[in-house]
């Protein structure tokens, strides 16, 4: 029987960080995890409690320092710099807290950057970020300068950019912790809805509200996962 | 990747700081705006003097008395007519056309009321083979002037006009030059702006009637020889050196008692000195742009900093090393190339003045525009890679977290 290939499996991982005083800092404590394709996962947990590391670490912005992390099967760390981003640029949306977007850019450049560093067309790029910007109904702001819009349309638009490459991950780190509640439901509406066509969802936040739109709920504490729970 | 879309995205980060990115293009612009304007002004000055010279031709040399300028000036008279009509004759000269002795002498002149000093310029009917004037009235002297001794003048056109008034036709009228009666037979005029007006002012008679009645001996200030070969003209000038040392009894190791000079060697010193001078500015410039080099540097290690989390965001969306050293290298480029472009239009504007002012051509150098623009893209590219690279290998979770 041929075994399936978890998408994403971290096994043992730790992370440590050196402080300026010489001592270190653990951020991840022997974290080990299997996320199949298409869940939507919520990782919960205080601040520095060590969720965003861990995100981090997912999203190949980070390398574990100990421990193994296999993406689709393979371990990242046979990965060159190179390859890390284009595996960032095609295969990983990203929706952070805060400056997610080049200001003083326009919404739509900054939806086409990843397409750029792609390679794509500048018709096509044109074309695929205004799709995208339809998604989340932020199309009619598509010239506007990034930083003439709204917190809420911020995030919308980093959703559009996060999946303008149709990624089989999404890591959203905290996107609705500058929102209000019904800007906030609004955004998590657009992200399970992203879900639901099969793209792997992991969220950080600390509201359990927020969380409660995931199917599955990790809970980390000082560097190590608590509780798993799936709905 | 994208390079229009990056050069767009650099103009306008470069837009943000208006104040900070003129200040830091300064140095360049400072640099090769005057690269340009020397190198213009210089190449103005060079076709200055080659115009001049070719008003007169660039076929003929001329043989001053003395073994320097001082005694040629102190009156030295080394040279005769013999030696004229040696060079004239030599069999082995065939590359000598004409033979034009000169001398000269300023001389009271009165004429239709007027009394005037005056320069006399004594010479033979050759003389408009190399003076090259314009005859406005009458003609120039003849050989027969010269054989026969005759009391007859030429004049200049600004000094027929200080006798005779403007547009007047003097020919068949008397001046006297120091009281003796001369016959007007003809007007010229030269066009030449460094010798014309001079020449515009003389009265030139036959020149065995100067030596005897105005210079009261045989003097010549200078012989001017013609070829029929401008290739040539080397040979000829070696060859009229050894007849001249061989008839004024020179042994070796006695020094030349008069000097050859052509026009060939008065445009090669002003080529020396203009090049020296752009070689000296070109110097002094490239200091600048080592400065202003620096300064781009500087600026560009200051965007890093500021832009760091920028850059993080950029790698986590999937922009490679290569991506952002490009972006930050072509900023710093486009900044100078700016700059550069700026100090052309300034250079040019710059020399299309000082050459209306001073009266020399105005010249623009393409050569000198490739190169500045080349220029100040290297010192773009020499001193905005330190700072790109930085941006470049910076890790993206270290950029991201930077605050």
């Amino acid at each position: 029987m041929a075994t399936k290939i978890p998408l994403i499996k971290l096994e043992k991982v730790t992370k440590r960080y050196p402080l300026a005083d010489g001592e270190s800092y653990q951020a991840l404590n022997g974290v080990s995890l299997i996320v199949e394709k298409g869940e939507f996962v919520a990782i919960m947990g205080p601040s520095g409690s060590g969720k965003s590391t861990f995100m981090h670490i997912m999203g190949l912005l980070d390398i574990p320092s100990t421990g193994k992390y296999l993406l689709k099967g393979k371990d990242v760390k046979s990965y060159t710099s190179d390859e890390l981003a284009d595996i960032r640029n095609k295969d990983i949306g990203f929706v952070f807290q805060s400056f997610n977007l080049l200001s003083r850019t326009t919404v739509i450049k900054n939806v086409e950057r990843p397409m750029m560093y792609a390679g794509i067309s500048q018709e096509e790029r044109t074309k695929r970020a205004m799709d995208a910007l339809r998604l989340v109904q932020i199309d009619n702001k598509a010239e506007n300068l990034s930083n003439h819009i709204s917190g809420g349309q911020i995030q919308r638009v980093a959703i559009a950019r996060a999946m303008v490459m149709e990624p089989s991950i999404l890591l959203a780190d905290e996107p609705t912790g500058n929102l209000d509640t019904k800007t906030s439901k609004e955004i998590m509406n657009h992200i399970k809805d992203l879900n639901k066509k099969g793209t792997t969802v992991i969220l950080i936040t600390h509201e359990e509200d927020i969380a409660d739109f995931a199917k599955r709920i990790i809970k980390i504490v000082d560097g190590k996962i608590v509780t798993d729970r799936k709905k | 990747m994208d390079y229009r879309e990056i050069v767009k995205t650099s103009l306008q980060v470069l837009r943000r700081n208006v104040m900070r990115t003129s200040l830091t293009m300064l140095g360049i612009i400072i640099g090769i705006t005057s690269v340009i304007l020397i190198v213009s002004i210089g190449q103005g000055a060079v076709k200055f003097i080659t115009d001049e010279l070719s008003s007169f031709g660039t076929d003929y040399f001329q043989i001053s008395p003395g073994a320097d300028q001082f005694s040629t000036l102190t009156g030295s008279n080394t040279l005769t007519l013999d030696d004229v009509e040696a060079i004239k004759t030599d069999p082995s000269l065939t590359n000598v056309n004409k033979v034009i002795p000169v001398s000269l002498q300023a001389a009271r002149v009165t004429a239709n009321d007027e009394d005037e000093t005056v320069n006399i310029s004594g010479t033979t009917t050759d003389a408009p083979a190399i003076l090259r004037p314009e005859i406005l009235y009458g003609e120039f002297l003849s050989s027969e002037n010269n054989t026969a001794s005759e009391h007859v003048a030429v004049m200049g056109s600004d000094a027929s006009e200080t006798f005779f008034g403007e547009d007047t036709n003097p020919t068949g009228e008397r001046i006297r030059i120091n009281g003796t009666p001369y016959l007007v037979i003809g007007v010229a005029h030269f066009e030449s702006a460094l010798a014309g007006s001079v020449l515009s002012n003389s009265i030139f008679v036959p020149i065995n009637v100067m030596f005897r009645e105005i210079q009261g001996q045989e003097r010549i200030q200078e012989i001017n020889v013609s070829v029929h070969n401008t290739e040539l003209i080397n040979q000829t000038i070696d060859d009229i050196e050894v007849l001249l040392r061989d008839r004024h009894d020179l042994n070796e190791g006695n020094e030349n008692d008069f000097r050859i000079s052509s026009a060939q060697d008065i445009l090669s010193t002003v080529e020396t000195i203009t090049s020296l001078l752009t070689l000296m500015i070109a110097a002094i410039s490239g200091i600048s742009l080592i400065v202003g080099g620096v300064g781009v540097m500087n600026i560009m290690l200051v965007s890093v900093t500021e832009r760091t989390k920028e850059i993080g965001l950029l790698k986590a969306i999937g922009a490679k090393e290569k991506d952002i050293l490009t972006q930050f290298l072509i900023e710093a480029v486009v900044m100078t190339v700016f700059g550069g472009i700026i100090g052309i239009i300034l250079g040019i504007s710059g020399a299309f003045v000082v050459s209306s002012l001073v009266g020399i051509p105005f010249v623009v150098s393409p050569v000198a525009i490739l190169l500045a623009v080349g220029v100040s893209s290297l010192v773009g590219i020499a001193f905005g890679l330190y700072p790109a690279r930085k941006a470049a290998r910076l890790s993206p979770i270290d950029a991201l977290r930077y605050e």
